[in-house]
C-alpha cells in the first residue's frame, strides 16, 4: 500500500464510522451542532495521530515490542489516556465553549474504539510514518463522518448550520417556504440514531450501486 | 516470572512519563482556567446588579457602583461567599457561590445564587456543570421560579425528582440553611 493509499483510506473506503461502525457513542451524543463535531473532529485527529505515532514507535523497536506485548493494551490506554488529558486541559483552558459543549465527551475518547482499534490493529504493525498517515487518513474520515451528520441533524432539527462561534448559516427560508418549524427530534438522541441509520442506507445504497455497474462492466467486457 | 517483571517496570516508566507531561501541561493552563472561572464569576455576579437602563453593559464595571469582596469558605457546598456592598444606600447582598452533585460524576453543578438582605433572591445563574446534553444541561437552564420566592430561609421551591434539579435543589437549600445566619452577624465557616 502505498503513503497516499494509506492516508486515503481512512476517508471513504475504510471510513471508521460508516464502514467499520467503531466509536458510535461519541459520535451520535455530539453531533447536534457542525461545530461540536469538527471540536470532537480535531480533538480526535490530535489524540489518534499522536498515539498511532507513539505506538508504532515502541512497537517498531524488537527488544521493547517484545517487553510491551503482554501489556500492550494497559500500554495503548496510559498513551492515550494521557494525550485525552492533554487536549482536555487545552480545551478548558484556551477553547472553554467548546470545552463546554463537548462536556463528558472529552474524556470519552480514551474509549474510543477507533483511537485502541487504530493503535492494535495498524501502528503496532507498521512504521511511525504510516501510522502518522493512517491516524490523519482515519481521523479526517471519522470527522467528514460526524460533520455530515451533524449538518443533516442541525439543519434538519434547528433550521441553522453553527459553523464555529458565531459563524452560523440561517437556512430557516427553507422551513418558511414550506411553512413548517425544524424538526426539533433530530435534535434529540432518537434523532441521532434516525439520522446515522438513513445516511448509512444511502451510502450503502450508493456503494452498491457502483459496485454493481462496476461487475457489469467487468462482465461486459469479458 | 522475570519476564513480567520487566513488563510492569516499562508500565511504571510509561506511567511516570505520562505523568511528568500532564505535569508540565497543568503548569501552565492552571493559571489560565482559574482565571477563566474567575471571570465567569465576575461576569454571572455583574448581571445581578447591572442597571438595565443602562445600555453599556460591557462597561459596566461592578467596584464602580459597589464594594465587593470575595470570602472563601471551608464548606463542602459553599466555596466562596461574594459580599457586595452598595455605595450609596449600604444595602449588602450576599452571593454565593455554591456547588451540589447532579447527574455527573465529573464535576458538579456550580451556581451562584445572590441574596438581598431580605433573603429575597436577587438572582441565579449556574456557572459550571458537565450534565448530560440534551437532558440534564436542559435542565440546568430552566427558570425554577426561584424569584417568586421572597424568603430563601423557608426554601422549598424546586421539586428534585430528577438527578440534576436535586443539585439545584442542594445548591438553593444548603443556601437557605446559612443565610438568615450570615445576614444576622458574621459568616458561618
Amino acid at each position: 500500500m502505498t503513503k497516499l493509499e494509506n492516508l486515503l483510506k481512512g476517508l471513504v473506503k475504510e471510513n471508521p464510522l460508516f464502514v467499520s461502525v467503531l466509536g458510535m457513542c461519541p459520535s451520535l451524543a455530539v453531533t447536534t451542532s457542525l461545530e461540536n463535531a469538527l471540536g470532537m473532529g480535531i480533538g480526535v485527529l490530535f489524540v489518534l495521530v499522536l498515539s498511532n505515532f507513539m505506538v508504532s514507535l515502541i512497537m517498531s523497536s524488537p527488544k521493547l515490542a517484545e517487553l510491551v506485548k503482554p501489556v500492550r493494551i494497559p500500554v495503548y490506554i496510559v498513551i492515550i489516556a494521557t494525550l485525552v488529558s492533554v487536549v482536555e486541559m487545552l480545551m478548558h483552558a484556551f477553547l472553554i465553549d467548546l470545552y463546554n459543549a463537548l462536556g463528558v465527551f472529552i474524556p470519552l475518547i480514551v474509549v474510543n474504539c477507533i483511537i485502541l482499534g487504530r493503535a492494535e490493529a495498524f501502528a503496532s504493525a507498521n512504521k511511525p510514518v504510516d501510522s502518522v498517515l493512517d491516524g490523519i487518513g482515519m481521523a479526517l474520515g471519522f470527522t467528514a463522518a460526524i460533520s455530515l451528520i451533524s449538518i443533516f441533524r442541525e439543519f434538519l432539527g434547528k433550521g441553522t448550520i453553527t459553523i464555529w462561534g458565531d459563524a452560523v448559516l440561517n437556512l430557516k427560508f427553507f422551513f418558511n417556504f414550506l411553512n413548517i418549524e425544524p424538526i426539533s427530534m433530530f435534535v434529540q438522541p432518537v434523532g441521532a440514531f434516525l439520522s446515522f441509520g438513513l445516511i448509512l442506507a444511502t451510502l450503502t445504497a450508493f456503494g452498491n450501486f457502483f459496485k454493481e455497474r462496476k461487475a457489469r462492466k467487468v462482465k461486459a467486457n469479458g | 516470572m522475570l519476564k513480567g517483571l520487566r513488563s510492569g517496570l516499562v508500565l511504571l516508566v510509561l506511567g511516570i512519563i505520562s505523568g511528568t507531561l500532564l505535569a508540565f501541561v497543568n503548569y501552565f493552563t492552571a493559571t489560565v482556567i482559574a482565571e477563566l472561572e474567575n471571570q465567569a464569576q465576575y461576569e454571572a455576579l455583574k448581571e445581578f446588579y447591572y442597571d438595565v437602563d443602562n445600555p453599556n453593559y460591557d462597561n459596566f464595571v461592578l467596584s464602580d457602583d459597589y464594594d465587593l469582596s470575595k470570602v472563601k469558605m471551608d464548606d463542602s457546598y459553599v466555596s466562596a461567599i461574594f459580599v457586595v456592598k452598595d455605595k450609596v444606600t449600604n444595602e449588602v447582598s450576599l452571593g454565593y457561590l455554591v456547588s451540589a452533585n447532579g447527574y455527573s460524576s465529573d464535576a458538579p453543578i456550580t451556581m451562584l445564587i445572590v441574596v438581598n438582605s431580605d433573603m429575597s433572591v436577587r438572582g441565579y445563574k449556574v456557572i459550571s456543570h458537565k450534565e448530560t446534553s440534551g437532558f440534564g444541561a436542559d435542565i440546568v437552564d430552566n427558570d425554577f421560579n426561584v424569584h417568586v420566592i421572597t424568603d430563601l430561609s423557608g426554601f422549598d421551591s424546586v421539586a428534585h425528582v430528577t438527578f440534576t434539579s436535586d443539585g439545584i435543589y442542594e445548591c438553593f437549600y444548603q443556601v437557605s440553611l446559612r443565610v438568615a445566619a450570615d445576614f444576622g452577624g458574621d459568616l458561618v465557616d
